[in-house]
């Protein structure tokens, strides 16, 4: 299958290229630092509540759960409670019950939690810049070198030779997932231990008439919290990768098309915080990206934004791009 | 020739922006022919060249590769070409056996023994395994043949292969073009300056001028007519009368100096038609040819465009 | 030829994964897509015992107290689940001969607005009508998260919210007013859960809104507003919960103490009558 062994090559180029190695050890440094950050945080906020509270006990945290859980409990049976409460009280429940019979203080973090965090942080700026710097310099690097020449002009067309880089594209792109993931929790493991994988995390977070409904909200294990983060922010990576392919395609040098998605998502962040009452811009992907937040129901509900609303507007950014990056790579004379 | 063309170029043209730079070439390459390209700087070689291979669409007219459209056909067509179009760009992070490894990925009929040999055929086999990144010139150059050689093409293209070559490599160079021309049965279309090079190393020649193919010639024709130069009063009569009555392209050189190459025909039955139709003629005479003569001849006095 | 190790590795990676997430991201959608996902399997809630008062019919014979209002109100903290229900109903039994009951609709984490929104469901205006009196604590919410800022708007933020806040205390105090004209109220002031980590800044900020919220309960004559900070202040390892922020049980105790000393003129006349 000649498509297999075209991959192949554009996965060896990569390889020798050292892109790929750039990414994995700029992930490394990022992610030592952001658990270094976490764990200071961390003794921080121990030492304020002992400060505060007295606690000093390492297993203090267990009167103060069960005190919440006693209340949470008596919460539920109130017939004031608002009915809307109910599934989020049982998940805090549940959640707090899950850390005293497994004596996890909640205060502490773990590798579990922490790759997942990183992730969730990493999802609308990180990741997308990793991203950008593998898929800006797949076509644009090609013309910029002039060695696009010497692939066109194989019996092999040219839309398979753009597939090809794209597919490799998409597998590099799970591949930086992947290490993203490896590393987090290799990294984290040594600060805060390896466990915490069935630990119970809420999810299930709605958006009704522009208020946040928590009426459905239920618990999964953090393992497969862990398994829907990082898919979606693969499904983020594959979207920004594809739009920085296209923009690879049309503007033909590296520097230049690094510089305008880098800039386009950046500028993304100020809109979304600066222009949320503009309709339009909530059809931009960029202010899309965070899709995580649906999962942990911490964004600010903004009418008609749920996670299908951004998926589809991601998608339809998605097979633009690709279109477009066919389209115009089939056509176009090479200069160069 | 009677076997079927390898190469053919029908009435080829191109605009870029609005400016038209190939103005119609028509040319056709036979099996076991090199066929040398030859024009100054900014001529339209490249752009042929590109075309050729499909790297830019003709705006007008069409290239067939062994009985394929490249238009329509892309695939066949170029699964009989081999071609370096001007600098031999390699992927200059990868070792020169990884560079072929890649273009040998890309087409299946190539073995591991075919690159040993390639790399061997173009004397590479010292460096073939170190970066491309740490190679001169020359070195690239001689990887640029090697990758187009690689899978056995009935068409080889080149677009300036000496640049950058030693005396000896492109003595290495002619021959390896020949041996590949003349054993393998490969058609080679050079593009190149070196007039000594062309003249050294091919049997057809196409001039081109200003996007235009000016004398396409068998090399050894032309080298061994003789021209002859005429001082007469009237340059334009003369000319007409040659092209006229004589069918031979004739050159105005000066003035009242004009130049043509003859071949079978009688100079002396010229000679007395043009006192016929009253021209006085104050000057005659022979001249031994190379092709450096008949390039600048035919592309004196233009800047190039 | 590592380079080659290299491709199948990554190439076998790239496919396990992508089939694994390509299951994570179908379940992310149904997740926060399908309307209604499976329900917490584990969920199971352990009965405890019962805290308030079951609320009875209209009687001559009883005294009637309402509790609304935050977590304050509600009891939270309280290690033996009691709060204000239990023990103001143990301090008042010397007071009055009446039955006591009391009804708590305290909401942990109710502000001003929230409490604002409670009324103006109407659902409890036949409850606090029936109500002798009612204990309202509220606006610990409100200013909380204002005391851990810290930066330079931190005054201007505390104009706003306590603004806001007396705002809607007014109208508050107007709709409780409305639907039952007669009850006593009684207004929790805060406290200071926060022992050293105060500043002076910090404290002058919780004198004023205590000072404004008193000025504001005071305007109505059946309002009376209870003082906390003076009793809180020097006793918050006595009477502050783990949790640091709320009270314990002994402080409940000694809250509801203060209460019933306030008040238990009023409830002896009432008792009479
Ligand atoms: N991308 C382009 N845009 C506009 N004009 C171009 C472009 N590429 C080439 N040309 C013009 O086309 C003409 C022919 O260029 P071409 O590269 O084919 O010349 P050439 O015969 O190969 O010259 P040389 O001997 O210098 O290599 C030149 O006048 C050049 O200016
Ligand atoms: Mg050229």
């Amino acid at each position: 299958m000649k498509l297999f062994s075209l991959i192949e090559n554009e996965v060896i180029k990569m390889i020798s290229k050292k892109r790929l190695m750039f990414v994995l050890a700029i992930l490394v440094v990022l992610i030592s630092v952001f658990a270094y950050g976490q764990k200071q945080t961390l003794e921080r906020t121990k030492a304020q509540l002992s400060q505060r509270m007295g606690i000093t006990a390492t297993d203090d945290w267990r009167k103060l759960a069960d005190q919440q859980l006693i209340d949470m409990k008596n919460r539920l049976e109130s017939p004031y409670r608002d009915e809307k409460d109910k599934s989020s009280l049982l998940v805090r429940m549940e959640q707090l019950q899950y850390n005293l019979d497994h004596n996890l203080n909640p205060l502490e973090q773990s590798a579990a939690k922490f790759s997942t965090k990183f992730m969730e942080q990493a999802i609308f700026l990180f990741l997308p810049l990793l991203i950008i710097m593998l898929a800006a310099d797949m076509v644009s690097g090609e013309s910029s070198s002039g060695t696009i020449k010497l692939l066109l002009v194989r019996n092999v067309p040219r839309w398979k030779i753009l597939l090809s880089k794209y597919l490799t594209l998409i597998i590099l792109e799970v591949i930086v997932l992947f290490f993203a993931f490896v590393l987090s929790v290799i990294i984290s493991g040594f600060f805060f231990g390896f466990g915490g994988w069935f630990a119970p995390i809420a999810t299930g977070f709605k958006v009704l008439a522009g208020k946040l409904d928590t009426s459905s909200v239920f618990n999964v294990p953090q393992w497969q919290y862990s398994l829907m983060v990082y898919s979606l922010a693969y499904f983020v990576a594959v979207v920004v990768g594809s739009i920085s392919f296209m923009i690879s395609i049309l503007v033909k040098s590296t520097a230049a098309s690094i510089g305008i998605i880098m800039s386009t998502l950046v500028a993304g962040n100020f809109i979304s915080f600066f222009l949320t009452d503009w309709k339009i811009t909530r059809y931009m992907f960029m202010v899309n990206l965070r899709l995580t937040d649906y999962l942990s129901g911490s964004f600010q509900p903004i009418e008609g934004m749920t996670m299908l609303f951004s998926i589809t507007v991601l998608l339809g950014w998605t097979i633009a791009s690709v279109i477009i990056s066919f389209v115009y790579f089939t056509k176009q004379d090479i200069l160069v | 020739m009677p076997q079927t063309a390898v190469l053919e170029l029908t009435n080829l043209k191109k605009t870029i922006k609005g400016k038209e730079i190939v103005k119609g070439v028509n040319l056709t390459l036979y099996p076991s022919q090199i066929f040398g390209f030859l024009g100054p700087n900014g001529a339209g070689k490249t752009t042929t060249i590109r075309m050729i291979v499909g790297l830019i669409k003709p705006t007008e007219g069409s290239v067939t590769i062994c009985g394929y459209s490249v238009a329509h056909d892309f695939v066949k067509a170029l699964s009989n070409v081999g071609c370096i179009i001007e600098s031999p760009d390699m992927y200059k992070y990868l070792t020169g056996m990884e560079n072929l490894l890649q273009f040998a990925a890309m087409n299946k009929t190539v073995s591991q023994q075919r690159i040993k040999d390639v790399v061997e055929m173009v004397g590479l086999q010292h460096r073939v395994n170190d970066k491309v990144s740490t190679y001169s010139l020359g070195m690239r150059q001689r990887l640029g043949i090697a990758q187009a050689i690689l899978a056995r093409p009935k068409l080889l293209i080149l677009d300036e292969p000496t640049n950058g070559l030693d005396p000896a490599g492109m003595t290495e160079f002619r021959n390896l073009i020949r041996k590949l021309a003349y054993e393998d049965g490969m058609s080679v279309f050079v593009s190149s300056h070196l007039l000594l090079e062309i003249q050294q190393m091919c049997d057809m020649v196409s001039i081109i001028k200003q996007g235009r193919v000016i004398k396409t010639a068998n090399v050894q024709d032309i080298l061994h007519d003789d021209w002859i130069e005429w001082q007469l009063n009237d340059p334009e009569q003369a000319i007409a009368i040659l092209r006229n009555h004589w069918n031979i392209e004739a050159l105005q050189l000066k003035k009242n100096t004009i130049r043509a190459c003859l071949s079978q025909h009688p100079l002396d039955k010229i000679n007395d038609q043009f006192i016929r139709e009253g021209l006085a003629l104050t000057y005659c005479s022979a001249k031994q040819n190379t092709l450096e003569d008949l390039f600048l001849d035919l592309t004196e006095g233009d800047e190039i465009v | 030829m590592f380079k080659k190790s290299m491709w199948y590795s990554i190439i076998t990676i790239a496919l396990v994964c992508f089939i694994v997430l390509s299951i994570g991201f179908y379940q992310a959608i149904m997740v926060t897509s399908k309307v209604s996902a499976q329900p917490s399997a584990k969920a199971q809630v352990p009965q405890v015992s019962e805290d308030s008062a079951k609320p009875s019919s209209k009687n001559a014979t009883s005294f009637k107290i309402l509790i609304m209002g935050d977590s304050i109100a509600k009891g939270t903290g309280d290690e033996k689940s009691k709060g204000f229900s239990s023990y103001l109903s143990e301090y008042f039994k010397n007071n009055t001969s009446k039955e006591i009951l009391v009804d708590n609709v305290g909401i942990d984490g109710l502000g001003s607005l929230g409490l604002q929104e409670q009324l103006d469901s109407r659902r409890l205006d036949k409850t606090i009508l029936d109500s002798d009196m009612i204990l309202v604590s509220i606006g610990g919410n409100d200013l909380r998260s204002i005391l851990s800022l810290n930066n330079l708007t931190k005054e201007d933020e505390f104009k706003v919210r306590l603004d806001n806040y007396l705002n809607n205390l007014k109208q508050t105090i107007k709709d409780l007013r409305t639907a039952n004209p007669n009850s006593i109220v009684i207004f929790l002031g805060l406290y200071n859960p926060y022992e050293k980590a105060t500043s002076v800044e910090d404290t002058r900020l919780l004198n004023t809104w205590n000072y404004d919220t008193q000025q504001l309960v005071e305007e109505d004559g059946k309002w009376i507003f209870i003082p906390t900070y003076d009793l809180m202040k020097y006793n918050l390892g006595r009477y502050i919960a783990k949790d640091g922020l709320h009270p314990n049980s002994a402080g409940y105790q000694a809250l509801s103490n203060r209460i019933s000393k306030s008040v238990e003129a009023i409830i002896s006349n009432l008792s009479t009558q």
